[in-house]
């Protein structure tokens, strides 16, 4: 049985599919001038900087991370409220990630005066996510990494669009920023990553580390650029095929339409749901307004409840979606250090769930689920 | 070698689709559905049964497959893992990424660039945790030997076989000799996507790791919980993100349908360039022609006799016949980032065919003129 409201949809348009076919077409499926247009494109939607399409958000947040030179002994800091992509990245390097708090009361970014706290003599990193789509206080978080002399690392996974509390892009204000073009998100290709950085240097690095530090690749030697190649340091296969980026590439001029209809849907959801009894929003109005909008969460007063709340919903047919904090997964429990006691991070994961949220999503939807949610609420609680 | 910024006339390998692949791609594209679902399902099954093994475990490249499979062997920071140089270098940097060190062994000569079980067999020490065998050009390594080896050390034997579906060693399939075998379907492969990979494996334990690494070390995805067959999950392990998505699945499910007709064909190609390049001075054609009927033909592979001739025949090839050709491979034992980390390594019969070989172009539609004119092309340059 499949649900009757998902938490969230793909509508791929004829526009993207010819898109698609058109490269399928053209015999050339890796490396070529579809990833570089896509890299193009993204660069210049995303305010200039150097632009790296990977095969994953994941594999952005591994090449980040080894950009910066993350390795055995370091540590990086790392929201205990993300997907565990941002965490493994860490791990991936042999460093260890240390997790910090959230803010709470509704704010599921990180906490920039905890993150301070968290800074010791092996802290090379701070891994910053935009969650769900609102911006975290990288400004804030900018300074405190040039006054440490450590890097930061924007995880805008979920934030592509994002503007930031001084109006700036998610993803542009760090040294590095990552991004995910995963089924789910935004700007949806199957699965898909982007690395953008501001200097020439570390975008090297994520080019060469992105197809095993290979000299050359093979639509160079397609085009007789280059007879052989070197292979100059340990690098992976992260490479984002031309399917992929040519379907990138076509759904792009949508993003913005796309995530202001979101957007609308999100108001439309906040005005209806608040007074609520039992459900309580998160963030501002304000910050809504600067939010691109992956996921709607909002939050119930404990887990107990917030469970119930989501059978509930289930019942009607309605999918819905928490986030755990990391120190809940077997991977990272038992951690058993003081540093990793996160408990506004737990609260407020504990007590989130997102509703359904995509931008096609229907008004008679919307409608259903703000029903269903003021009903379960009721019972919930 | 000139900078000519355009397409050779010949290349080194040319893809082609069908317009049923598009239509599958098109299909899944409509459906909305975009990662590890009902259509990499059906893929998998499709390539278990077709190559006869338990378990395909479909992953984004054969660099991913490789990673998973030594995890499962349970290659770790202080393990050894003995490999060929003469590979593409993610055989050797898979055991890097997980922590081990490769330990690099001989091929056993130009008429068979496949790992030497003799040579493997000095290398191993108490620190060995798996031997990795590539089937070069398709053309099965000795595996059989290479089981034996193994079982007698307690070691877990890992296929290398992204140049190999469907090839044989005797009636057993590649891929299928080992605790896993590692396919690619990279766009100059055989079945290619594009960018994606598989494991194969009969062992219950080593799918259920590499499905459950190749998505985060989550214990349940995105599918299950959208088809309500799952709640929520938990996570075990640093997993990695190696999902390979629907489109390329269901592409890839199209074009499996055409694999052994393609094959068939590409052994029709070889068969002529061995007939037509054996003739040549100077020219050696590993492998002997019963050999081919067991191969997947991935590509062609001739070795010069005197490798100083190599450079000026791959420049007049390219910029007088306009015919693209490659190196398969340069030894990964001699790349920059191999030599820094593990000097002094020696492996003569590698050195030796790493500069004396020379792919040259093969595609199932390539026409028997442009066949006649690379074989011509390499007669003439090599008598001039």
């Amino acid at each position: 049985m499949s649900w009757s409201i998902p938490l969230t949809d793909v509508v791929i348009s004829e526009e993207d599919v010819e898109a698609v076919l058109d490269c399928l077409r053209s015999g050339w499926l890796t490396s070529g001038p579809r990833t570089q247009a896509f890299e193009a494109a993204l660069s210049e939607h995303l305010g200039g900087g150097h632009a790296v399409a990977v095969s994953s958000g994941t594999a952005a947040l591994h090449l980040a991370c080894r950009a910066i030179g993350l390795g055995p002994g370091d540590e990086a800091i790392v929201p205990a409220v993300t997907f565990v992509a941002t965490a493994h990245a860490v791990r991936y390097c042999g460093a260890e990630p240390v997790l910090c708090d959230v803010v709470g009361g509704g704010d599921l970014n990180l906490d920039v005066e905890d993150v301070a706290r968290r800074i010791g003599p092996r802290t090379r990193a701070v891994l910053a996510v935009h969650f769900c789509g609102y911006a975290a206080e990288v400004e804030a978080l900018r300074a405190l990494c040039d006054e440490r002399g450590i890097a930061l690392i924007e995880d805008a996974a979920q934030a592509i669009d994002a503007r930031t509390t001084s109006g700036r892009l998610a993803g542009t204000v760090g040294h590095l920023g990552c991004f995910s073009f995963f089924s789910k998100k935004q700007l949806a290709v199957g699965e898909g990553g982007l690395v953008l950085c501001a200097d020439e240097e570390p975008a090297a690095r994520c080019r060469s580390l992105r197809s095993h530090a290979m000299t050359s690749g093979t639509w160079d030697r397609h085009r007789g650029y280059a007879d052989t190649y070197d292979i100059v340091d340990i690098g992976f296969n992260y490479r984002i095929d031309e399917g992929r980026a040519a379907l990138g590439l076509s759904r792009l001029p949508r993003l913005e339409a796309d995530i202001e209809a979101r957007r609308e849907h999100v108001r439309a959801y906040r005005e209806r749901l608040a007074g609520v009894e039992g459900i309580a929003l998160c963030w501002s109005d304000e910050e809504v307004e600067r939010s691109s909008h992956f996921a709607f969460p909002v939050l119930l007063p404990d887990r107990p409840s917030r469970d119930r709340f989501r059978e509930m919903l289930a019942a009607h047919g309605i999918q819905t979606t928490v986030y755990e904090s990391l120190t809940r997964f077997s991977e990272f429990a038992g951690d058993g250090r003081p540093t990793s006691e996160v408990p506004r991070a737990e609260e407020m994961a504990d007590r989130h769930v997102a509703l359904p949220l995509w931008a096609q999503m229907s008004a008679e939807q919307l409608d259903a689920v703000v029903a269903a949610v003021r009903e379960a609420a009721g019972e919930a609680v | 070698m000139t900078a000519t910024g355009s397409a050779p006339q010949i290349p080194l390998f040319d893809l082609r689709l069908e317009p049923e692949d598009l239509d599958a791609v098109a299909q899944t594209l409509r459906s909305g559905w975009l990662t590890m679902g009902p259509r990499a399902a059906a893929f998998e099954e499709a390539f278990a049964a077709q190559l006869g093994c338990r378990h395909a475990v479909v992953v984004s490249s054969c660099t991913a497959a490789l990673h998973l499979a030594y995890l499962a062997a349970g290659v770790g920071p202080g393990d050894e893992v003995i490999v060929p140089s003469y590979t593409f270098a993610a055989t050797a940097n898979a055991v890097l990424y997980c922590d081990a060190t490769p330990v690099f062994a001989d091929v056993v000569g130009p008429h068979d660039l496949g790992i030497d079980p003799d040579d493997v067999a000095t290398r191993i020490t108490p620190r060995t945790k798996a031997v990795a065998a590539v089937h070069f050009a398709g053309y099965p390594a000795a595996v059989d030997r290479l089981r034996a080896l193994c079982d007698a050390h307690g070691l877990a034997l890992v296929e290398d076989a992204a140049h190999s579906p469907s090839a044989r060693l005797g009636e057993r399939k590649l891929g299928t000799w080992g605790l896993a075998g590692c396919f690619s379907f990279f766009s100059n492969k055989v079945l290619p996507a594009g960018e994606g990979g598989l494991l194969a494996t009969d062992s219950d334990e080593v799918s259920e790791l590499a499905r459950r690494w190749r998505s985060h070390g989550m214990t349940s995805g995105s599918w299950e919980r959208h088809t309500r067959t799952a709640g929520g999950y938990d996570v075990i392990g640093p997993g990695l993100n190696y999902r390979l998505d629907e489109p390329r699945c269901a592409l890839l499910l199209s074009r499996l349908r055409r694999l052994e007709a393609e094959i068939a064909r590409r052994r029709e190609l070889v068969a002529t360039y061995r007939e037509r390049l054996s003739q040549v001075p100077g020219v050696i054609v590993p492998y002997p022609d019963e050999a081919l009927e067991l191969s997947s033909a991935y590509v062609m592979a001739i070795l010069l006799e005197e490798p100083d001739r190599r450079p000026a025949l791959r420049e007049a090839l390219l910029a007088g016949h306009g015919i693209q050709t490659s190196i398969f491979y340069p030894a990964v034992h001699e790349f920059t980032a191999y030599r820094e980390r593990f000097p002094g390594v020696s492996l003569p019969r590698t050195e030796w065919a790493s500069r004396a070989e020379v792919t040259i172009p093969l595609y199932p539609h390539m026409t028997e003129a442009d066949q006649d004119r690379v074989c011509s092309a390499i007669e003439g340059e090599l008598a001039a």
